[in-house]
């Protein structure tokens, strides 16, 4: 009896011990690294932890409410009212109105917004807009529309927002974030942040292996060697596009020669060796899992059609832009290879004023397709054409929109990090950005 | 010119001829040595070259060797040919090629395209011909580099070991100017390299161009200087594939030029893809040979000069026995008889010396033997004179006496008369006698000239007015005639411009005035006398001419032959003084008849130096 007993104690205190290893603990420093700036819109990953958005998507990629409760539409969408939270205050305990919503929006998008104006109408925000805007609430939910504390003294958004954390300070490199203890979703379980940007991704990896970071970052092209370095890797789905922005004045005036580029550019290489495997080819702007036509555009490369679009044209030599990052400089070489091919000269430089093209990622949301694709279009510098909201009319939106050949689109990328063993429960969001404010600490007391 | 300044001439060209010779030599012989030392210390480096070049292409080698024998690399090319995905591999050659310190570094894949470049890390796919047919040795190869350009470089080809068909490895190093400072490089040498420009049409092919750029030639330190100067020497190794050199000259300044030598860097087909040029400056040998230029220059001057004052001796020595006798012949041509050479050796001249001498002695003995018999002459010609002269007034005297004699016996009023005339007489002749004594004392007591500066006209008028009277003086050039008691027409004729000598006036006023006696005694039966004086050819000449019955050329030869007359009561002094003052007065005088039997009379031509200063 006696032995049952015991028995049955270890059993009970062992499942008393692997429940507590899972439940999420409050408390502890969590130290992430990132190659990238830490307030950097849209999704620098300082804005992502102190801001909010009026909306927010959950981890299917559905618009939520956040500070705002609701929102309702009229006017064939060309009009929405936004209801605010109430209750809520920015981290410098001023209280959230909608005059300072309006005013964050206002200085984050000052030009080609999604909305003709904006205003408050006491605790509500109104956006009004000539064009529909059905997908107004999806849209809001982005990074970039998140809002901030405008105060009288600066100009732009400031680091005091209603997020999850809220700014201590910066030291050496280091940005200190606490927890919001009155945040409208609850206190987050971590208490500090500690943020450390443009780290070099082997540096991040030295200081993962050496405990000194729980956050870094992984680059597609290093996900098979993260993984062959057994470190702890989460991707997701793809979540950038690789494309090459073309100029259409000076030498690529000429759109057959934008679209001859097209035809010249070599994906496959891109993705299967660059990339090593980590990319999805693609001539669309949003990735196959999202649209479901993707594939109607081609990514075959054809060299012939290439040389027949150029039509022995004697074209002045271009000047691809890069990022100065290798793997990007590294793409930039191939495609400029690619297109040497098909008989233009180009020089590859890092970014600078009078580029001829620039190759550069940009963040596709994981939402509704036609959000998605106006998103994603506006995050090219480009304005949508409001659609339908049908596979049809979204298909033919991104194909007329493509057939401009301004934006050539090559590659998604997924989105990886490595994490310690310290963390628990970081999962990643819809846009492939880390959840921090989610995560907690297995060794937090 | 003299005959010394022949000699000297004759020698010292001979011997400045020889000596610019010699040095013409001896110079010659030291730029070919030079040349032949700068071209052995050029053919040197260019096997050191070889020889470093040689290393250089052993290390290139057995770097990819190594590297194709690491077991990193022996994994990879395992994992290739078993998966044959090179993409985990795109970056690796980058690695390897900085743990290897190489420039450059290809993997090659089974498949021969390329799995990695170091170089330029986008050409993985791509096909690389150099693996086709693997050297065995290292080669130069124009690597294509992503921004166009073109780099030489040294490169290998190795196998890895292991799996087949094999992957290869393609390393180099560069080959420019870094590469130059491996090279064992002289004092005053330059070494420099030569890549021609390339050009990357549409296509993508890559083109040397065949035109040269300077700005490709260059040093460890920069571009070689003076790079243009080089483009033959580089054009034709690239174009050959042949080592060239030449002396190429930099500047005006011979110190500025070097002996070059571009060296071809070819490929294994044999086409030259860069040059490899050595500058030996040649500014030390030109600044020796200048040296030693400058030492012969100054040891043939020296010797020049040494043998011009050689020559002079020598010249001088040879020439002075015949200077001394060309001097002793002209003072012997003067008159100077008595002169002689000195006689000294055996040689010829020194027989003609004494040939000269001999001559002179028989000149001096033959007029001494002259004049003596002219003395005797003279004196026999004075005692003809004295007995003809003092004849004349002794007979009278004889007679006179003899009357006086034979009056004696006479009455003495007869007496007395006799006695009266024949003293008469006596005195008459006594005079006589005594005069002629004079003339003789006369002559032998010439006066020397007192010379004064006179116009020669004054001197003709007053001697014409003398004897003609009735002349009337007039400046002009016109004829005066006037005619004296004796039925002789005198026309007088002088030059209107001033005519001054430096004269004694008395003497040569006696002189003229002999000369018009003369001529009026040389017409009896009248006639005309003409005195003319005018300027000729720097001098004054004077003439009086007569048209009485005129000489004969052997009168002319003896007319101033002292006591030689032609009167019947003539002294033979008169034109023996008349010579005797113009020779005094530094002239001469002449007489012109042509011939006394058809009366044409005889001028006597009196030529007088025009005073000093008045000449032109």
């Amino acid at each position: 009896m006696l032995r049952r007993l015991v028995i049955s104690m270890l059993l009970a205190a062992a499942s008393m011990c692997a429940v507590a290893r899972t439940r999420p603990h409050y408390g502890g420093t969590l130290r992430v690294e990132t190659t990238g700036d830490a307030w950097q819109p849209p999704n620098g990953l300082a804005r992502r932890l102190v801001f909010d958005g009026l909306m927010q998507l959950d981890a299917n990629g559905i618009a939520e409410p956040a500070l705002a409760i609701d929102a309702e539409s009229e006017n064939r969408s060309h009009r929405w009212e936004f209801h605010l939270r109430s209750g809520v205050h920015f981290h410098d305990g001023t209280a959230l109105t909608a005059g300072s919503v309006v005013a964050s929006l206002n200085a984050v998008c000052s030009s080609n917004c999604p909305w003709t104006s904006v205003h408050a109408v006491g605790t509500s925000v109104i956006f009004l807009s000539d064009s529909p805007m059905p997908n107004l609430p999806q849209l809001l939910a982005l990074d970039e529309y998140r809002i901030a504390l405008v105060t009288s003294d600066t100009t732009g958004a400031s680091n005091v927002g209603t997020g999850p954390f809220q700014f201590a300070g910066a030291a050496n490199g280091v940005i200190t974030l606490t927890a919001n203890e009155s945040h409208w979703q609850g206190r987050p379980f971590v208490d500090k942040i500690e943020l450390r940007d443009h780290r070099a991704v082997r540096d991040q990896w030295l200081d993962l292996s050496l405990g000194r970071a729980d956050v870094v970052d992984v680059p597609p092209e290093l996900l098979r060697l993260a993984r062959e370095q057994r470190l702890s890797v989460i991707t997701s789905q793809p979540a950038v596009l690789l494309a090459i922005e073309m100029n259409d004045a000076g030498p690529l005036a000429n759109a057959s020669l934008r679209a001859s580029l097209g035809f010249a550019v070599d994906r496959a290489s891109l993705s299967n060796v660059i990339f090593q495997h980590q990319g999805e080819s693609a001539a669309s702007l949003l990735p196959q899992e999202m649209t479901g036509y993707s594939f109607l555009f081609p990514v075959v490369r054809d060299l012939n059609k290439a040389h027949e679009l150029k039509g022995g044209l004697n074209v002045s030599p271009l000047i691809l832009g890069a990022d100065n990052d290798s793997t990007m400089q590294l793409a930039a070489q191939r495609l400029a290879l690619n297109m040497q091919e098909a008989g233009f000269r180009v020089q590859v430089t890092t970014p600078l004023h009078h580029l001829d093209m620039i190759l550069r990622k940009v963040d596709v949301p994981d939402m509704d397709t036609g959000a998605a694709l106006e998103a994603t279009i506006r995050r090219l510098g480009e304005t949508p054409v409001s659609t339908e909201q049908t596979a049809i009319a979204q298909y033919q939106a991104e194909h007329d929109f493509l057939d401009k050949h301004s934006v050539l689109p090559l590659l998604f990328l997924p989105r990886g990090f490595a994490t310690s063993s310290r963390i628990l429960n970081l999962r990643l969001d819809s846009d492939g950005m880390p959840m921090l404010a989610d995560a907690s600490l297995e060794d937090a007391h | 010119m003299s005959l010394r300044q022949k000699l000297l001439l004759l020698f010292s060209l001979t011997v400045a001829a020889a000596v610019a010779a010699v040095a013409y030599t001896v110079l010659l012989r030291i730029r070919d040595v030079f040349e032949e030392h700068d071209r052995q210390e050029t053919a040197l480096f260019v096997s050191q070259f070889q020889r470093a070049f040689q290393h250089r292409s052993a290390d290139v080698e057995a770097a990819v060797q190594h590297l194709a024998a690491e077991e990193r690399v022996r994994s990879m090319a395992a994992e290739l040919a078993q998966t044959g995905d090179g993409s985990p591999y795109v970056t690796a050659a980058g690695t390897l090629a900085q743990d290897a310190q190489l420039d450059f570094l290809e993997i090659i894949g089974a498949d021969g395209k390329i799995v990695s470049s170091a170089q330029w890390p986008a050409r993985f796919g791509y096909p690389e011909p150099a693996v086709l047919q693997p050297a065995q040795h290292a080669f130069l190869k124009q690597e294509e580099m992503p921004d166009g350009s073109t780099q030489l470089g040294l490169f290998a080809i190795r196998g890895v070991h292991g799996p087949e068909p094999a992957v290869h490895l393609i390393g180099g190093i560069h080959l420019n100017r870094d590469f130059l400072a491996d090279l064992p490089v002289a004092e005053g040498m330059q070494i420099a390299l030569y890549t021609p420009s390339v050009a990357n049409d549409d296509a993508g092919t890559v083109a040397s161009s065949t035109a040269f750029d300077a700005a490709n030639l260059v040093t460890l330190a920069g571009p070689l200087p003076y790079g243009t100067r080089y483009h033959s020497i580089v054009l034709s190794a690239l174009t050959t594939g042949q080592q060239t050199g030449s002396v190429l000259y930099l500047t005006s300044r011979r110190e500025d030029s070097v002996n070059a030598t571009a060296i071809p860097l070819r490929n294994e087909s044999g086409k030259a893809l860069a040059v490899l040029v050595v500058a030996v400056s040649r500014a030390g040998m030109v600044q020796a040979q200048l040296h030693i230029r400058a030492i012969a220059y100054g040891i043939a001057a020296a010797g020049i000069l040494l043998a011009i004052v050689f020559s002079l001796w020598i010249a001088a020595r040879v020439s002075r026995p015949i200077e001394q006798l060309a001097s002793a012949a002209e003072e012997v041509a003067a008159g100077r008889w008595d002169v002689r050479v000195p006689e000294r050796g055996r040689d010829e001249v020194s027989v003609l010396a004494r040939s000269f001498n001999h001559m002179t002695e028989e000149l001096m003995s033959q007029r001494e033997r002259l004049v003596q018999s002219e003395r005797v002459a003279a004196w026999r010609e004075l005692a003809r004179r004295l007995a003809h002269e003092l004849k004349n007034p002794l007979f009278p005297l004889q007679l006179t006496v003899e009357n006086m004699v034979r009056a004696r016996r006479l009455p003495e009023a007869e007496f007395d008369e006799v006695f009266r005339e024949s003293a008469t007489t006596l005195s008459m002749e006594i005079a006589n006698l005594k005069a002629i004594i004079g003339r003789f004392s006369d002559f032998s007591k010439m006066p020397q000239p007192e010379l004064c500066r006179i116009d020669v006209s004054d001197c003709i008028w007053r001697v014409a007015l003398l004897h003609f009277p009735g002349l009337v003086r007039s400046d002009s050039r016109a004829m005066i005639e006037s005619t004296s008691g004796s039925n002789i027409k005198c026309t007088v004729q002088v030059d209107t411009q001033p005519l001054p000598i430096d004269a004694d006036p008395e003497l040569l006023h006696r002189a003229l005035s002999n000369l018009v006696l003369n001529a009026i005694d040389a017409m009896p039966e009248g006639g005309s006398l003409e005195l003319s004086v005018q300027r000729r050819e720097g001098q004054v000449e004077i003439r009086v001419s007569d048209s009485g019955e005129g000489l004969t050329p052997e009168e002319c030869e003896r007319l101033f032959t002292p006591y030689y007359t032609t009167k019947e009561h003539g002294t033979g002094l008169g034109l023996a003084i008349v010579q005797s003052v113009v020779a005094d007065h530094k002239g001469t005088i002449s007489v012109e008849s042509s011939n006394g039997d058809q009366k044409t009379g005889a001028t006597f031509i009196i030529k007088l130096p025009l005073a000093e200063g008045e000449g032109a």
